[in-house]
């Protein structure tokens, strides 16, 4: 029911609004289909610069190539094994991190929490880090991936606020039927999470999919690249940073451009993917209905 | 943004490790020297009976793991190694921490330009290397007979030598590509001359051969490479620094700069250069060739294949010509020649493994070994026809396509006809390359004189600015940004930027190697 009719201002901020919400995205989205349709043009329309938003020249032989190319097949099962496996640990790890944490009246909790926190605002920086993993003997390591990303204390906190906005009421109605925190935690508070805990799950797994800095540091041998080193590799390799400085065997070994965008879109793809499964928990409220009265 | 700050921390952060790192290393190292090598002279059966897994970080490393070479030269040599490699992507940051923490390679490959061979220097200089000197007398028979006594002593730093440097293969890269049909459409020959080009370039735009109007370019080149190949030979200024009586002088000093500016920016005036040369970036001149709208570009001959593809397929009665090496006024010409190192490869004193490392580098030096690892085996990877090597393909692209990312020191003598091979694997690839190798005049190759010099402090620290200003000042003068009458001014202010200091520290190393 509208109360008063739609004035001129209402119509002009919708206007503005929407006009500007489809421009960003427009810049977010045009970039991206830049980059498919190189994957799929012709190596010719490339070099001559044809290819805009449309493939020019269709084919899929490049994204083929890349896609069973032996290089880029291992990359991308090493980045499928350190993302599932570190989401896993991770979402597990900081989920029951946060629940003792949410508990405002155990002692000295509010002390844990500052040495939390503490690790947000200071650390030791790169190079302790580096001789850290180094002396823990991850160098080369697949470990050395996952266990220095495992707690996020933002995302830990986030869970925590989410576990604080949840019913009292619930845990005690447990409670008084018998259950114990371990089955409070597992079989209430956690599936009562979902939405907090798909986010977040959805947050970790794009961050280890994406992070290039710490294989970067921490992985030399080849057999364990990642796939974000095998496609920084791929397409540095054409930036003509010091293309003065380059071998004519460097040069004649160059991948096409067609390669290079095939790469990429063949990286982005797979993590893109995991967003529609997780879309549902975004929206659903869990809570609905589970407290009467 | 935090990743960021944590890189701009790194240089300094390294530095200050290393050092401590290299305290306690030299006085270790002492130790070393004396008992390193004694316990396996005393025990040389138990290294002869079982060679060490060696440990070698490469420049480059698509697939080590898999390579048929490294499973060559695993055979060959009887040495395991575990190939690692850095990161395309600023490798000499990598590089610095896994040097500045010890980690145990026995073998570490860099690039050769003139920053690498600083990081090395440096290396050197804080004691992280393992001198090679007297294990390339003891184990290095091959080394000594494939690289030359000129090559051993360029790697030397305080007189010692600390790598086995690659030699890259002396040859031309860049030069001008014209559309040869454009040429027959108004009826003119390949250019010879610099007044022959000009001329051609303004029959390019008067006659318009392409059909492009108002789009019509004569000449398109890079924006940030104001320095036109083959142009500046016709100047005298081929490469950055060159021989000027018997002294190495900078573009910016070098009085031929401003005639060559002068010509330059007549030629933007008249509308021969691209007008927007300014913001061309690679990609854009070669889209600007293959469009049909530039007739002359600069062009390296490795990227033929793919500008022949699409030139070809947009306009199929295309031709093209290397342009030869143009006669300037007093008939001056001049291509450049690449030069010096391809990549320099060192023992850390984090090695383990020193002497196998040298005993592993020789092995592969070995002429049978080096020449399978190079271009396969005669018969399955190459023929041998009237002394040239042709590839067998696909067989030499998939077993050998990798082989220089092996190398550690060459061959000087034979390589360079090995390597044509790789050139022959497209017919397109060998015909760019013979053009501006083979159908030159001798005296039209120029050497950057720097190529081969040694580590220059002065000379490393400032080169990037320096070069970066004269680029901007040249295309600042070409476009008409800028006139040409500050050109003294310019000099000046270069001097005081380090180019003098630069030039004085040049001469003073060109001097001592001057006949």
């Amino acid at each position: 029911m509208h109360i008063h009719k739609r004035t001129f201002g209402d119509w002009a901020l919708d206007i503005f609004v929407y006009g500007f919400m489809i421009v960003l995205g427009l810049v977010t989205l045009l970039p991206m289909i830049h980059v498919f349709s190189k994957s799929v043009s012709s190596d010719w329309a490339l070099v001559s610069g044809r290819v805009d938003l449309l493939p020019v020249g269709f084919q899929l032989d490049t994204l083929a190539t890349v896609v069973t190319s032996y290089a880029f097949g291992r990359a991308f099962l090493i980045s499928a094994i350190v993302t599932s496996v570190g989401t896993l640990l991770s979402i597990l790890v900081t989920a029951i991190t946060a629940y003792p944490l949410s508990k405002r009246h155990l002692p000295g909790i509010s002390f844990i929490m500052v040495l939390f926190v503490f690790t947000m605002l200071f650390n030791g920086g790169l190079i302790p880090n580096y001789l850290l993993i180094r002396e823990l003997h991850l160098i080369n390591n697949l470990w050395s991936l996952i266990l220095p990303a495992m707690i996020s204390v933002f995302n830990m906190l986030v869970i925590k606020s989410y576990y604080e906005g949840l019913p009292e009421a619930l845990e005690e109605s447990a409670r008084i039927d018998g259950a114990r925190s371990y089955t409070i935690l597992f079989r209430i508070i956690l599936p009562l999470s979902m939405p907090v805990l798909a986010t977040i799950a959805l947050f970790y797994a794009v961050g280890f999919w994406n992070d290039y800095f710490s294989p970067m540091l921490y992985i030399s041998d080849p057999a364990l690249k990642t796939l974000q080193l095998h496609l920084r590799d791929v397409v540095m390799e054409n930036d003509t940073a010091n293309a003065i400085n380059r071998s004519a065997d460097d040069l004649m070994n160059m991948s096409p451009e067609s390669i290079r965008a095939a790469t990429v879109v063949a990286s982005t793809v797979p993590i893109l993917l995991v967003y529609p499964f997780l879309q549902k928990y975004f929206i659903k409220g869990v809570l609905i209905g589970s407290v009467k009265g | 943004m935090k990743k960021k700050m944590k890189w701009v921390a790194l240089p300094a952060t390294l530095s200050l490790i290393l050092l401590s790192a290299c305290g306690s290393n030299g006085e270790g190292a002492g130790h070393a020297e004396n008992s390193a090598p004694a316990p396996s002279t005393q025990s040389p059966p138990a290294s002869e009976a079982a060679k060490p897994e060696l440990k070698a970080l490469m420049r480059l490393g698509p697939n080590f793991e898999k390579d048929p070479i490294a499973a060559m030269l695993e055979e060959k040599t009887g040495y395991k190694v575990n190939y690692e490699a850095l990161p395309v992507d600023k490798p000499e940051d990598k590089l610095n921490l896994l040097i500045a923490s010890s980690e145990p390679y026995d073998i570490v490959s860099t690039g050769g330009d003139s920053s690498s061979k600083a990081i090395y220097a440096d290396y050197a200089k804080k004691g992280a290397l393992v001198d090679l000197t007297p294990l390339i007398e003891k184990y290095g028979k091959n080394i000594k007979a494939s690289l030359s006594p000129e090559t051993l002593e360029m790697a030397k730093v305080d007189g010692k030598i600390y790598a086995i440097p690659t030699r890259s293969i002396e040859s031309v890269g860049t030069s001008l590509m014209i559309r040869k049909d454009w040429l027959d459409k108004v009826g003119m020959q390949v250019p010879t001359t610099l007044d022959e080009l000009t001329a051609v370039l303004k029959a390019f735009k008067e006659k318009d051969p392409g059909g492009n109007g108002a789009k019509n370019i004569p000449m398109a080149i890079k924006g940030d490479v104001p320095m036109v190949d083959n142009i500046v030979g016709a100047f005298g200024i081929v490469n950055d620094w060159n021989d000027v009586n018997g002294q190495l002088v900078p573009r910016a000093m070098n009085p031929s700069f401003k005639q060559y500016l002068a010509y330059m920016s007549d030629l933007y005036k008249q509308g021969l250069l691209d007008q927007e040369f300014a913001i061309n970036k690679d990609a854009t001149v070669k889209e600007k060739f293959t469009n049909g709208k530039a007739g002359v570009i600069v062009l390296h001959w490795a990227d033929i294949p793919p500008i022949d593809d699409a030139l070809k397929k947009n306009f199929p009665d295309a031709a093209y010509a290397y342009i030869p090496a143009l006669a300037g006024k007093d008939g001056q010409t001049g291509l450049a020649q690449s030069s010096g190192f391809d990549r320099i490869t060192f023992v850390p004193k984090s090695s383990k493994h020193p002497e196998d490392a040298i005993k592993w580098i020789d092995a592969k030096l070995d002429p049978n070994t080096f020449k399978n690892m190079a271009i396969g085996l005669e018969g399955t990877h190459h023929t041998f026809k009237d002394g040239n090597y042709y590839p067998i393909l696909p067989i030499f692209n998939d077993e050998r396509g990798s082989a220089s990312n092996y190398l550690t020191g060459i061959d000087e003598k034979n390589y360079p006809i090995y390597w044509q091979a790789r050139v022959r694997k497209d017919e397109r690839l060998y015909k760019g390359w013979e053009a501006l190798n083979k159908q030159q005049k001798p005296e039209a190759f120029k050497k950057n004189p720097l190529g081969l010099a040694p580590y220059l402090p002065d000379y490393s620290k400032e080169d990037a600015q320096l070069g970066q200003m004269v680029n901007d000042y040249a295309v600042k003068v070409i476009v008409g940004a800028e006139q040409l009458a500050g050109f003294d001014a310019f000099t000046d202010n270069y001097k005081k930027a380090g180019g003098q200091t630069s030039y004085d520290e040049i001469n003073a190393w060109y001097a001592t190697v001057k006949k």
